[in-house]
């Protein structure tokens, strides 16, 4: 029996070719994602073993726990710790690193980025090893982190201007660059090293926020471990260069790891469409090969052995196709991090990592999906009785039968299940666990689709059918062919489906976003550019209500809000039209209605607006007209029971006010907002403002409106200007960058779906020789004969993508709505337009070679077989 | 038969439709030569019904394929009334085909997602020519289709598929038509009809008929019999009779 199947195998071979294709995708997918990020992962824990094995023992503050959600900072080492350290028998040398936030100008002399890199200053025993250069030995040298060195363009040898704790410039050289460890605060903050003297100066930190030490000789690391923990006692986390090295290590591989989690959900896809393509095609060829399989039968095969005949044959496939598949993983892995780990800032001396998981899932995946695919139609194959070798019908003979009544009521109720599922989702305020409900909505959709798709492509055919049928013969033909099989054409289109539905609802999701932001921003009233003062990112409930972003205090100077200089300055330039500023502090409260844990209650008010027309609001009960001295604005979440016409108490002492309305929360508005002399009663010292918007005059061009913003804030280098027009390029820039991976991701899953259209087609042709070769006699010419076949690829191609982007718009849309609140809904026109039309090109892509294959037919030939 | 028709001569006499001229036909398979046709001259006269007959192996398919155009002799000529047909390009022997010659096959005749009156109809689609609904309908009532014309193939019976095929050969009253066993997969019964509808249609429509068949009593609806051996016409009868015919046969295979 084996060598029955495996002759049959070799004589069908060419029917497989398109099959093979499709799992080696899928499984080449899978190895490479496998291969790349063990690659990134090693190269990783490379980078950051190298960087503690220089010492025997790291220790480090223990950050506190956080109180009332705040995070504080650990209190660091004392000089007299490490100089008791430095007097332990255990310990050979130690010295300590200090850290603290320094505010560094880009080239242009404004701050770089809104949160102040670390300075550090490190001694001779410390586990940071300069990549490029020397450590700074002059006052005036310092080195620099590869990331800032990245953003800024500044590199070895360059001047670079820091802003020391009086404000005052002062000149280094960069004189090398350090490489920080993936995923520490160090590299995303940024980071740069002076010589301690310097150091002192920028930032005036006291203290060391890591002490490393050296073991003396005949002492382990564990033991010097101990000695140091027992100098530090509580508060400290002691640790050796091993135990450090593998904590590191350990972020690092999550990092890789992460992104092996999400690369792996896109090869899974483009697996479960290759798993549809392998089903249909052995549907396909068992329908086909019904006769070979009766005369098995006939012979004294038994059903068990024909099943079993089935399943090798697929078992063979699947097992060529992944071992081809898992060869070109490894490749795409390879080329994949020669690629990308540049980009990731990683060097490339790190070999390819080919775990034997690696090749293991691929071959394991790919011949489970093979077999599993080719399980019932095996089973079918088994039905076919004996008697069918002997009757003289044909395989092509009978038209499917209709779909029947018990489908198409399955297939609705299926949709209507999922609309409840919707429904239910988008109930109840907008958070991300609806978006998951969302999406099990979508699946029970398209499972739907699956019931009903035969009906479907039937309906659909039907429907576009009547002005294609006049276009003449090679349409009229195709639009009849492709609904012979309708279980197959929909199979075909349904592996189709699946791409196109995910690209479209992401891309739906991308256009929503976009429409929402620039809503947002061209509000009625919109703003151009907006300033605001040096953040903290070591607050981590920052975007929480009640909590604003901690401003920063670099060096003893506030640098927490905007002198009011700036604003005068602003409004007094021509070019600019209107400036306002929002205030915003945390008060006490005896009101513990509306206040904090802690007795406080952020507060704001709008300098130099108006709310509810410079400053839009959403009102949820009261009425804004009513919101003047003496009353209050408060946010739904915080007012909870209170109604408008209520009374609160704030401040020190305590301030009655009437509640004008209770408004949405956004970010705008947030706790309580009062009239700008009703703040001043409340809040005891204002040094400044929040944030400072600006709208240019209408005659003012951008690049003078510019000018005009830039040297108002000239003086005030720490201030973070942002153009709410960059701004939102660069958010739509984000979110484009992430819809091309995305589609490119999926772009995959929809090449095998395109191979299984065509695959579908070319049996169908060779299903049809007689048809064709009839055709042909009958004076269609090979042009037409071509046409035929590649409007019925189109056709199918089409129907897959139309549904696909019906679904993904109609869960998109569902999806983001459920997740976000106040969004307004973006159709991607464009976007759809580009699908459909490469849905087009597909088809025809698709249909190119079974074409082909249909027209040189030769006609006697095909005319004398049967 | 309703359609009026002049007939001035026998059909045998009437001038030559189809004339092939020293045809053979060589195949080479795995370095031995077979010659399907080797060196065949005939002619085919309007109006008149032939039978070509002959063994096994004899060619017959072969030389009804050269004539049609759907296969190239190896050497030789055929002309369609003043057209020469060997040497022409496939784009321009398609559309002889759709615009000259009508065809009937053995099996398999239709399409088989089409109805009846589609496949009837797809010749002149195909050639986007007019359809001339009295012919249409005469020949629909001649060959008893007026009931069936919404079915598809699979809903009618074998004899009723084949004259779904011969409606759709006569429809554009081409210069010849080829027939292949046309009566190869019926009863006895249908077999006479559909050969009735062809007998009938070359004298009451003048229509020229070329069939290939191995049953004496098919061939002895025809005018002329050609008898075809080793790719060789070896022998030729007028006004046959099934006895006749079938001695013939018998001796030329012996």
């Amino acid at each position: 029996m084996l060598r029955t199947t495996l002759a049959g195998l070799r004589l069908h071979k060419a029917r497989y070719v398109t099959t093979t294709l499709a799992i080696l995708l899928g499984v080449m997918f899978i190895s490479g994602t496998m291969v790349f990020a063990d690659t990134l992962k090693a190269s990783y824990e490379k980078s950051v073993m190298g960087s503690a094995s220089s010492v025997d023992t790291i220790a480090t503050p223990e950050i506190p726990e956080p109180q009332d959600g705040t995070w504080e900072d650990p209190e660091p080492f004392t000089q007299e710790q490490l100089d008791q350290i430095r007097d332990l028998p255990e310990v050979a040398d130690a010295d300590g690193v200090r850290q603290g936030p320094g505010l560094l100008l880009d080239s242009e002399g404004r701050a770089f980025s809104h949160v102040p890199p670390e300075a550090m200053a490190v001694e001779e025993v410390t586990r940071y090893e300069i990549t490029e250069g020397e450590l700074p030995d002059s006052y005036d040298e310092m080195v620099l982190a590869t990331t800032i060195s990245d953003q800024t363009g500044f590199e070895v040898g360059d001047s670079v201007t820091v802003l020391d704790a009086e404000q005052q410039e002062q000149e280094f050289t960069v004189t090398g660059l350090l490489d920080v460890e993936v995923g520490s605060e160090l590299s995303y903050r940024g980071a740069f090293i002076l010589t301690p003297e310097a150091f002192a100066s920028v930032t005036g930190a006291e203290g060391y926020h890591e002490i490393d030490a050296l073991a003396a000789d005949g002492t382990s690391e564990e033991d010097l471990a101990t000695a140091v923990a027992g100098v530090l006692g509580e508060g400290a986390d002691v640790k050796t260069s091993t135990e450090f090295g593998d904590e590191m290590a350990a972020q690092a591989g999550a990092s890789a790891d992460m992104i092996r989690t999400g690369l792996m959900l896109f090869a899974l896809i483009a697996v479960f469409v290759a798993g549809i393509v392998i089903y249909n095609t052995f549907a396909i060829l068992v329908a086909q090969r019904q006769r070979e399989m009766a005369l098995l039968r006939c012979v004294g095969a038994k059903r068990g052995q024909v099943f079993r005949s089935m399943l090798t044959e697929s078992f063979v496939v699947g097992l060529v196709a992944s071992t081809l598949g898992v060869l070109a993983g490894v490749g795409l892995g390879m080329v994949g991090f020669r690629f990308v780990g540049p980009l990731m800032g990683e060097d490339m001396d790190v070999a390819t990592v080919i775990s034997p998981t690696a090749v293991i899932i691929g071959l394991t995946v790919g011949v489970t999906i093979t077999v599993f695919s080719a399980m019932v139609p095996a089973m079918r194959a088994t039905r076919v009785p004996p008697l069918a070798a002997l009757s003289t019908s044909a395989t092509a003979a009978g038209m499917e039968k209709g779909t029947g009544k018990l489908r198409a009521v399955m297939g609705i109720l299926l949709f209507l299940v999922s609309g409840g599922i919707v429904v239910l989702g988008l109930q109840g305020d907008p958070d991300s666990s609806a978006m998951w409900i969302v999406a099990v909505g979508a699946i029970v959709a398209f499972l739907g689709v699956v019931v009903l798709g035969p009906l479907l492509v039937r309906a659909i055919v039907g429907l576009i059918g009547v002005p294609l049928r006049h276009v003449g013969v090679p349409s009229r033909l195709a639009v009849d062919n492709s609904t012979r099989s309708p279980r197959r054409a929909a199979t075909a289109m349904i592996a189709l489906t699946v791409g196109a539905t995910l690209i479209t609802g992401y891309s739906v999701i991308n256009a929503t976003m976009q429409e929402s932001i620039a809503q947002e921003l061209d509000g009625k009233y919109p703003v151009d550019y907006q300033l605001s003062p040096m953040l903290d990112l070591e607050s981590p409930d920052a975007e929480g209500e009640g909590t604003e972003e901690t401003p920063e205090e670099v060096g003893g100077t506030d640098l927490s809000t905007i002198p009011e200089s700036v604003r005068s300055d602003l409004s007094s330039r021509s070019e600019i039209d209107q400036v306002f500023a929002q205030r915003s502090d945390s008060v006490d409260s005896g009101d513990d209605r509306i206040a904090n844990d802690d007795g406080t209650v952020p507060v704001s008010t709008y300098v130099g607006a108006t709310v509810g027309e410079e400053v839009e609001v959403d009102v949820v009960k009261g009425d804004l007209t009513d919101f003047g001295p003496g009353s209050v604005l408060i946010t739904e979440g915080r007012a909870e029971s209170l109604e408008a016409g209520d009374t609160i108490s704030l401040g020190d002492p305590e301030h009655e006010f009437e509640i004008a309305a209770v408004v949405a929360g956004t970010g705008m508005f947030y706790g309580v907002n009062l009239d700008p002399a009703d703040y001043e009663q409340v809040v005891p010292e204002i040094t400044g403002d929040s944030s400072v918007m600006v709208r240019g005059s209408d005659s003012a061009s951008s690049s003078e409106l510019r000018e005009a913003v830039y040297s108002a804030v000239d003086d005030h280098p720490t201030l973070n200007v942002m153009s709410m027009g960059e701004m939102r390029q660069q958010f739509e820039d984000m979110l484009d960058i992430a819809f091309y991976a995305i589609a490119a991701m999926l772009g995959l899953a929809i090449i095998i779906a395109v191979f299984g259209i065509s695959n579908t087609m070319a049996l169908s042709v060779l299903e049809r020789t007689r048809e064709s070769a009839i055709l042909r006699a009958l004076g269609l010419n090979k042009a037409q004969m071509r046409r035929m076949l590649g409007v019925e690829a189109v056709l199918l191609c089409l129907i897959g993508a139309g549904i696909g982007v019906l679904l993904g718009v109609v869960f998109g849309w569902a999806a983001i709505s459920a997740t976000l609140p106040n969004i307004v809904f973006g159709f991607p026109i464009g976007q759809v337009a580009t699908f459909l039309a490469i849905a087009i090109v597909a088809g025809l892509v698709a249909s190119l070679l079974p074409a082909r294959r249909a027209a040189r037919t030769s006609i006697t030939g095909a005319l004398a077989s049967q | 038969m309703s359609m009026p028709s002049a007939r001035s001569q026998s059909p045998i006499q009437a001038p030559p439709v189809v004339v092939a001229r020293a045809l053979t036909k060589t195949y080479d398979t795995g370095g031995t030569q077979v010659h399907a046709l080797a060196g065949v001259d005939v002619d085919f006269h309007r109006g008149a019904f032939t039978a070509i007959m002959g063994p096994s192996g004899s060619g017959k398919s072969t030389l009804m394929h050269c004539l049609a155009g759907l296969d190239v002799p190896t050497s030789g000529s055929v002309h369609l009334g003043r057209t020469q047909i060997t040497g022409m390009r496939d784009g321009d022997l398609t559309l002889l085909r759709r615009d000259r010659i009508g065809f009937i096959f053995q099996s398999f005749n239709l399409l088989p997602m089409l109805t009846a009156e589609q496949n009837i109809l797809l010749p002149s689609q195909i050639a986007k020519r007019k359809v001339d609904p009295a012919r249409f309908d005469h020949i629909v009532d001649v060959v008893g289709l007026r009931d069936r014309l919404g079915h598809l193939p699979t809903k009618l019976s074998g004899g009723q598929q084949q004259r779904v095929a011969v409606a759709r050969a006569l429809l554009n009253a081409p210069e010849v038509v080829y027939a292949d066993e046309p009566t190869g997969n019926l009863d006895s019964r249908s077999g006479a009809e559909i050969l009735a509808f062809l007998r009938d249609s070359a004298r009451d429509l003048n229509q020229t008929i070329v069939m290939v068949t191995h049953d004496p009593v098919a061939a002895s609806y025809a005018d002329r019999v050609v008898f075809l051996r080793d790719g060789r016409l070896v022998d030729e009868v007028s006004d046959p009779t099934a006895e006749l015919v079938s001695e013939r046969l018998l001796k030329l295979e012996a």
